[in-house]
């Protein structure tokens, strides 16, 4: 709510697949090659030529389909959108107009205050079209076709959410699902995945108002900035006496606002229509089951599963499952009968994604399930204490990768580190640490109370700091009493 | 007789038996396109010395005793609308007046794996769009026959070229008729198949969902050994069918015993002169007297044929020839002051009349609040028209009509009003619809000595049976008549 | 069909749509051409049926497997009007 008004807002997420091969030929699907050097006539719209479609692309988009709740329409087709532009060689772009091949699904977003349902009108394929260059130094506009023909899919949201903080967990949760099915890249800076926004206001108990479509933007940050802008916009305008009025709006972040584009009435004119040269895409009722059956847990359930199985915050949960090479690592531990995972996900949130944002990935650290396991339930028990856990954990990141890396018990045997936690033991440290510490016990029993801690400190010295300091403490204290 | 003058099945055995080299033959069809070209105007671009020189290729892969192919050394044109490499493609548009394409259509590889010799690239209506090769930017093609006349369209310079033996075998397409109604005018033979079974691969796009490239010859025996060729799957083109196929050429016996021919009475109605009827009657008369059976059949949605046709037609070609931007090949417009001046002076200055006015029905049938009332309802009836076809189908084995409902006629008589022109395609435009086969085989002459045409229809994939019913009237008919030039 | 829904078809709407130029004494011709075809069109009967599709006409799709057309980049783009850096130039465009 923003002045008493709702926001409402819809998007329009649109993400290159990640398939080895562009949607309707077989030229290599990539980013950042020469220019036209990833083209041939098929892609290039040469007169005469003919798509074939990559039947890996309706897999993917079955998956995500599946991924978020929708229907298969396991028979569909594709539509010819048709518009001039200069990226898009064939002046129309293969798409799907009335039947998508997944509709009507939802996705449960995780909020602060627990899930919001958001409806999923409708995920179509189509193909992706090339880019405009532009260069001071001369007039005009180059044109590059390396894109074009890149499969896409586009991810239709009903117009559910109501803040631009719900459209940015929408945003990411979507984002995090194509991760984890494996068919994006969502790389963002690359443009492999963008989106449009839909935002219109209005009072709560009255009906929806005119929505403006915003376009051009180009991060999950940019939609957060443009949500605001474009509601605080429409509020001012109402608030002022005018009317918000349908049309498409351009998105400029380096200035934080919006510019119209085009009004309702000057509207492109897509005439849509069957395309001609593809027959009727028909997937097998087998096929369909068995992209679901390969779909893996998705992260929005992951997170609820870590919050209520393992009783992570939600932000220590969003930080596993944003990667999927540590909620795996996770999931392992967990696996394995981890009793310490609490302890499990604080190493992981803590050094292993400090080494993994200095560019290292799990797989070369040397640090398996078993291995974090047997770590953090080594600490737990107080076998070994948290500094000894470090030191036995940057030896085993430090040795990965070496022919016979050394395994956590021989670290242990190796440094000393294993804590002495044997009463007996401990009760005879600290006897002889008294002994030779009057003044201290003398300070403490006349009120100095921070003479314990240096107590505590001298016997953790004595045991070359293998001492469980909890234990010590309590002999401590006791022994104190006693005198 | 001439080299030029023999069937290509003929020219096959000759080459076969070492009788007549390649060479000796290519040559005889080069001299005479030299002797009548300037009559005719069937080629828009003629490749004389890389023709020689595959003949002689083929010629001593001859010599060396490599097994070849019916096709091998017989010379052959293509339509100007089929993607040839490094041979100018135009469509007969100023659009794509020096577009030289960069890969050759599915049919063209097949005729060179086949080592047929290709003469040239043959004139036609621009962009496929016309019935009488008069809206090429170029020229207008002539008939042979009388050349003041029209040879048909839109594959007019395909049938003129072999009516006048300045090519054996010619390659066409055929969207509404535009194999079928100059092979009719020109007195040859030409032969539009099923949907599917030819590769569309490089055909330059007219309306996709009815187009298909198909061959031409002065018998049926000849149109059989080019359509044998080019036939087949093809991974290129997703609308290309993968069905089992029967040489058609071995499989040809001339026989009409036991035929079922259905004649339907919407064929031979109003618009089509009696001449044409009595023409095509006469030659139905003659297989019933070889033990052909005749019935009378109805095809009612007939007279929705055209308007479905021409709906669906332009649609798609609104959309297909949408690419011709000036931005990556083909004509651009002198010093374009912005990106639109540059596509509206573009497309303006590089199309022809007659296909910004199909592009315009196009774009406005498909335009918002226009497409149920016309596109959607089009197809509906297509469905229909190919539901009464099916049906038909299923009680005869083939359906005879005229292919034109008149003969060639003057040049310059019809391009002014197009709906007289487009009535030149009331017989054929259903067979399109109906994704069937449909072969036009000459049937007598007017009395101006103009060729008249018999349309076969035939069951989907069932090329087989329609060209050996197109046989059995050619033995009965007697044949190809030469023009006098 | 009562009143004609092409009867007052706006073709100069239409071929903006179309980036065709049509000139003033074009249109006329254009105009009268198009309400004849229109004319023609417009007596195909109503049909209350959808457009069902027809599953028994199915594709067959690609693999995804790399296959390179092998041609250069100057000989893919040698057909271009104009060619700069490797890339096709237009008149300067911003959307």
């Amino acid at each position: 709510m923003i002045n008493g008004y709702e926001v409402v807002v819809g998007l329009e997420v649109h993400a290159e697949l990640s398939t080895a091969t562009k949607i309707y030929c077989g030229c290599k699907n990539s980013f950042g090659l020469e220019v036209n050097t990833q083209v041939c006539p098929i892609c290039l719209g040469m007169p005469g030529t003919l798509p074939k479609l990559n039947e890996r692309v309706v897999d993917y988009a079955i998956k995500m389909g599946h991924a978020l709740n929708c229907g298969i329409n396991r028979i569909c087709k594709q539509d010819r959108k048709n518009y001039f532009y200069p990226d898009l060689p064939k002046s129309y772009q293969i798409s799907q107009a009335d039947i998508p091949l997944c509709h009507d699904g939802y996705l449960d977003i995780i909020l602060e205050n627990g899930t919001k349902r958001i409806g999923i009108e409708r995920i179509h394929i189509e193909e992706d079209a090339g880019k405009l260059l532009h260069s001071d130094r001369f007039d005009g506009s180059l044109v590059d076709f390396n894109r074009c023909g890149v499969p896409l899919i586009e991810i239709v949201s009903r117009p559910d959410l109501r803040s631009s903080e719900e459209a940015r967990i929408y945003l990411e949760t979507i984002r995090s699902i194509l991760r984890y099915i494996d068919i994006s890249d969502c790389k963002m800076q690359e443009g492999s995945i963008r989106c449009d926004v839909n935002v219109s206001v209005h009072k709560p108990g009255e009906p929806f108002g005119t929505r403006c479509e915003m376009k051009n933007i180009n991060s999950f940050s940019a939609a957060v900035r443009g949500i605001d802008y474009e509601a605080k916009r429409q509020i001012a305008l109402i608030e002022s006496g005018g009317r918000v009025v349908q049309e498409t709006r351009r998105w400029d972040d380096a200035k934080g606002e919006s510019v119209s584009m085009r009004q309702k009435e000057d509207a492109q004119d897509y005439r849509y229509f069957p395309e001609p040269d593809l027959l009727t895409i028909v997937v097998s009722e087998d096929r369909v089951k068995e992209l679901k059956d390969s779909l893996p847990e998705l992260p929005n359930h992951k997170i609820l599963r870590y919050i209520k199985d393992c009783g992570l915050s939600r932000k220590d949960a969003e930080v596993i499952v944003d990667v999927p090479e540590k909620a795996e690592l996770f999931d392992g531990c967990l696996e394995l009968g981890c009793k310490a995972s609490r302890l499990a996900a604080n190493w992981i949130i803590g050094d292993i994604s400090r080494l993994m944002n200095e560019g290292r990935q799990i797989s070369e650290l040397g640090i398996t399930p078993e291995r974090l396991k047997k770590l953090v339930e080594y600490i737990q028990d107080g076998r070994i204490s948290n500094a000894s856990g470090k030191i036995v954990f940057d030896e085993l990141v430090s040795s990965s990768g070496s022919q016979n890396s050394p395994d956590i018990d021989a670290i242990i045997e190796e440094k000393s580190l294993l804590q002495v936690s044997d009463q007996a033991a401990l009760e005879e440290l600290a006897a002889r640490v008294l002994a030779e510490n009057e003044k201290s016990v003398f300070d403490y029993k006349n009120g100095k109370t921070n003479a314990l801690g240096y107590l505590v400190g001298q016997c953790m010295k004595a045991s070359g700091g293998k001492a469980n300091p909890g234990a010590v403490k309590e002999i401590v204290l006791k022994r104190l009493g006693e005198l | 007789m001439k080299l030029f003058e023999y069937k290509a099945f003929e020219l096959s055995d000759m080459l076969r038996d070492g009788k007549i080299s390649s060479a000796e033959l290519t040559k005889s069809v080069l001299d005479r396109i030299d002797e009548v070209e300037p009559k005719i105007d069937a080629y828009l671009t003629l490749c004389g010395e890389s023709a020689m020189e595959s003949a002689k290729q083929v010629d001593k892969k001859r010599m060396r005793g490599e097994e070849l192919s019916r096709l091998a050394g017989i010379p052959i044109g293509v339509k100007d609308n089929i993607s040839t490499k490094g041979i100018r493609t135009t469509c007969a548009s100023r659009m794509l007046e020096g577009y030289i394409p960069v890969f050759n259509a599915t049919v063209v590889d097949k005729l060179i794996k086949s080592d047929a010799v290709i003469t040239g690239k043959l004139n036609m209506d621009e962009f496929a769009m016309g019935s009488s090769t008069e809206t090429s930017y170029f020229k207008p093609t002539r008939n042979p026959f009388d050349t003041d006349c029209v040879p048909g369209g839109s594959s007019g310079g395909s049938a003129a070229a072999v009516a006048s033996g300045e090519a054996v075998l010619a390659l066409g397409s055929d969207t509404g008729g535009s194999i079928r109604q100059p092979a009719s005018m020109c007195g040859v033979v030409g032969l539009k198949p099923t949907y599917g079974a030819v590769s569309r691969y490089g055909l330059v796009a007219f309306a996709s969902s009815l187009d298909q490239i198909g061959p031409f010859g002065r018998c049926v025996k000849d149109v059989a050994l080019l359509y044998d060729c080019i036939s087949g799957y093809d991974r290129m083109d997703a609308t290309s069918k993968n069905t089992q196929r029967v040489p058609c050429f071995d499989s040809l016996t001339g026989s009409a015993r036991g035929l079922k021919i259905g004649i339907p009475e919407e064929y031979f109605a109003e618009g089509v002169e009696d001449s044409v009827k009595n023409a095509v009657m006469d030659s139905v008369a003659r297989l019933r007297s070889e033990g052909a059976e005749v019935r009378k059949i109805s095809l009612p949605s007939t007279k929705y044929a055209l308007s479905a046709y021409y709906i669906i037609a332009c649609a798609e070609a609104s959309s297909n020839l949408a690419r011709f931007d000036g931005v990556k090949y083909g004509y651009r417009c002198e010093s374009p002051k912005s990106l639109i001046d540059m596509y509206e002076r573009t497309r303006s200055e590089g199309f022809g009349r007659e296909v910004k006015r199909r592009i315009i029905l196009g774009t406005f049938v498909l335009s918002s609040g226009y497409f149920d009332a016309y596109y959607k309802k089009a197809k509906l009836l297509q469905e229909r028209i190919r539901a009464e076809f099916d049906s038909a189908l299923s009680e005869v084995d083939v359906i005879v009509t005229p292919t034109s409902p008149f003969e060639a006629f003057k040049l310059g008589d019809r391009i002014s009003d197009p709906l007289a022109m487009y009535s030149s395609d009331i017989c054929t435009v259903t067979v399109n619809i109906a994704g069937l086969p449909a072969v036009s085989v000459p049937c007598g002459y007017s009395g101006s000595g103009l060729p008249y045409g018999m349309q076969i229809i035939g069951r989907r994939f069932d090329e087989a049976t329609l060209l050996n019913a197109a046989l059995s009237h050619e033995s009965l008919m007697g044949g190809f008549a030469s023009p006098k030039l | 069909m009562g009143n004609s829904l092409g009867s007052d078809i706006d073709i100069m709407h239409i071929a903006k749509l179309a980036r065709l130029k049509i000139d003033e004494e074009e249109l006329e011709r254009y105009k009268s051409e198009m309400t004849d075809i229109i004319k023609m069109v417009e007596e195909m009967p109503d049909i209350a049926e959808s457009l069902e599709l027809d599953a028994d006409n199915a594709m067959e799709l690609r693999k995804d497997s790399l296959e390179e057309c092998g041609i250069s980049r100057d000989e893919i783009l040698k057909n271009a009007p104009k060619v700069v850096a490797g890339c096709v130039v237009v008149p300067k465009t911003v959307d």
